[in-house]
């Protein structure tokens, strides 16, 4: 978390390289600028609203950044978003009842995140290999097995995963919270978290030093699995439709929200604060351009350069540091 | 490299049939040998020179840019954006060809703007050292944004008959798109055997911190690779909207996803250093083959996906298990 400020002594220095509190400062920038912009968009209402649309992602979100931070990643979280959806809906289509059909999703979005775990520590492929073929895979099955389909005949009671409100709180918002808690305590609190740096730094130093580093990596790339089953139930419930094409292009919005967050592409670094924060300015951006009516085209677009700026800048200033 | 200048002699003294076994392209082929051969029994329809004919055509877009994406990732890099890169470039060929610039200035056009995609990706993988996976997935989402706010969702249709010719014209009996497929195939081959830029790509992509201490460009080598693909996407998406007449905002959706499985299924390894330029187009007649016999086999088009995913998958798992076999470690 305060990587930067080892190499540097003065206070201003310290202020000036601690990345989560750059990353607060752009936060509040666009959060102003979006204020000016729309007239509803600085309202508690809308920040809780909004809330139930980053979960999802910030869920996703949490998952990919242990696994960048070991320096793999997994294209194929947006494909497999897509089969759980499919198969939490036509389970249930199929007569299975629904609280058994949305374990039978989650439990498949498990398996997807262990098929890729296996691939890449039995075979010892590159990740961006493994998770390219089932990011295909995912998503053909998905579209194989609804036929390209959409499932929206759910019973009403479904809805509560992703409708439901305590008071004036989103039930997911509450779901995150606990996830975040747990990810960073798992991160930071514990051995398995060191591991996770170590392999980062020197995969081969860490292997040497006794880190179970594949038992690791298919635990993270099994849990990033389990994260978008949860994840993809709240989708689901959410628009109360099951289809292949749920979580198109999901992966970006994740992956630019980890790198925005100061985790290193190429490993060893990474913090769930920076996380959350990415996550918050993706979800601020994308709400505030939509409420200033920008159209969603303009949003992909600058999705894209966005990812690109924020690697570059992380691995700029990295180099600057030395 | 004098490693793989070692294995090289020790290969030389195998047999010719070790020896073949050996080119990176050997199991695609003989792959392709044998669905050629059970499509032939099993599907009615396959065996016959329209539908092979059919199938070659279909596969030139994805053949031509996988000749190039294959340059990309012998270097040991990968470029994921071609998709949305031929959507742009069949889009800016497209508005050429209906303003009536003719048939030179619409591949000029499509070129010109690939050529340009293309150096973008090369300087932000080179000089801002940024991973090639991020850059081309930033790029397939960026480029396809940038076609979508040019565009405003418009199609371009009624493309005139004269700037169509690379997509539905023939010589000598055969179809312009297979003849330019085979063309830019032997170019290439001979680019790749004889130019000083084809053996750097494949020094940098095999190890690139040798390729650095014996002074090789490895940047450069990297950068032109990238620009290629923009190339050869330019002069496919004229092929493409010749073929189809008119130009949608969605052109080569997915498209990336075929030409990277075209790669790795001929037999270029994904690690980089070693493959072939044959591999390239073994791999894209191999997904042509394929996605026909489905259509012959009745299967749905919506499995398409997963068949491709199952096959990037078995190919690289392949590919490992080859060279633990060959024992080859390069």
């Amino acid at each position: 978390m305060s990587q930067y400020t080892e190499t540097s002594g003065g206070f201003l220095s310290r202020i000036k390289f601690s990345r989560e509190l750059v990353l607060l400062g752009v936060l509040i920038a666009i959060v102003i600028v979006m204020s000016l912009l729309s007239p509803v968009f600085l309202t508690l209402g809308n920040f809780l609203n909004t809330s139930r649309y980053f979960v999802e992602i910030g869920l996703i979100s949490l998952g990919m950044t242990l696994i960048i931070i070991t320096s793999g990643i997994d294209l194929s979280v947006g494909s497999n978003m897509a089969l759980v959806s499919v198969v939490v809906g036509f389970s249930f289509l199929g007569g299975v009842p629904l609280p058994l059909a949305i374990v039978l999703g989650v439990v498949a979005g498990l398996a997807a995140g262990v098929f890729n775990g296996l691939f890449v520590t039995m075979l010892d492929l590159h990740p961006l290999v493994v998770t390219l073929g089932t990011f295909a895979l995912f998503r053909g099955l998905a579209y194989g097995f609804s036929d390209a389909d959409a499932v929206s005949s759910f019973p009403a009671w479904f809805a509560y995963f992703g409708q439901a409100y305590f008071g004036p709180v989103p039930g997911q918002l509450i779901v995150f919270v606990v996830a975040v808690v747990a990810v960073w305590l798992l991160l930071s609190r514990t051995r398995f978290g060191r591991y996770v740096y170590a392999i980062g730094h020197n995969e081969e130093a860490a292997r040497f030093s006794g880190v179970p580093v594949q038992r690791v990596k298919l635990a993270l790339y099994a849990g990033t699995g389990l994260l978008v089953g949860l994840a993809s139930v709240i989708y689901v419930s959410r628009v109360s439709t099951a289809r292949g094409d749920a979580g198109l292009g999901l992966e970006l919005d994740v992956i630019a929200a980890v790198v925005l967050g100061g985790a290193s592409i190429y490993g060893g670094k990474g913090s769930i604060a920076g996380t959350v924060l990415g996550v918050l300015i993706i979800a601020t951006l994308r709400n505030g351009l939509l409420l200033a009516g920008v159209p969603s085209t303009w949003q992909l677009f600058l999705l894209g350069v966005l990812l690109l700026v924020a690697v570059f800048l992380n691995e700029f200033f990295r180099r600057e540091e030395g | 490299m004098s490693g793989v200048s070692t294995t090289r002699v020790e290969k030389r003294s195998d047999g010719l049939l070790r020896r073949s076994m050996a080119r990176p392209e050997a199991p695609a082929l003989i792959f392709l040998l044998a669905l050629v051969i059970v499509l032939s029994v099993v599907a009615d329809g396959f065996l016959g020179t329209s539908n092979f004919e059919g199938i070659l055509a279909q596969v030139v877009v994805i053949g031509i840019i996988a000749l190039a994406v294959n340059q990309v990732v012998l270097s040991g890099e990968i470029d994921i954006s071609t998709g949305s890169m031929l959507g742009l470039c069949a889009m800016a060929a497209g508005t050429v060809a209906v303003a009536g610039g003719g048939l030179f200035f619409t591949l000029l056009a499509g070129v010109v703007v690939g050529a340009i995609s293309g150096a973008v990706n090369g300087f932000l993988v080179t000089v801002a050292r940024i991973p090639a996976i991020i850059v081309t997935l930033g790029m397939l989402y960026a480029l396809r944004g940038v076609l979508l706010l040019v565009t405003g969702g418009d199609w371009v249709t009624g493309l005139p008959a004269e700037t169509r010719v690379l997509g539905i014209g023939s010589a000598f009996g055969v179809s312009l798109p297979i003849i330019i497929l085979f063309a830019l195939f032997i170019v290439m081959e001979l680019v790749n055997r004889h130019s000083d830029w084809g053996r750097n790509v494949l020094a940098v992509g095999g190890n690139r911190r040798a390729s650095v201490l014996a002074g090789l460009p490895v940047g450069w080598a990297r950068f032109w690779a990238f620009v290629l693909v923009g190339v050869a996407v330019g002069i496919a998406s004229v092929i493409y909207i010749g073929r189809a007449g008119s130009v949608q905002t969605n052109a080569g959706t997915g498209l990336e996803l075929q030409v990277i499985a075209a790669v790795v299924i001929g037999g270029t390894s994904i690690s980089g250093g070693r493959g072939s330029t044959l591999a390239a187009l073994t791999g894209a007649v191999l997904i042509g083959v394929i996605l026909n016999g489905m259509v012959l086999l009745g299967i749905p088009g919506v499995w398409q996906d997963a068949v491709l995913g199952a096959l990037i998958l078995l190919a690289v798992s392949t590919d490992v298990l080859r060279r633990k076999l060959l024992g080859d470690k390069a």
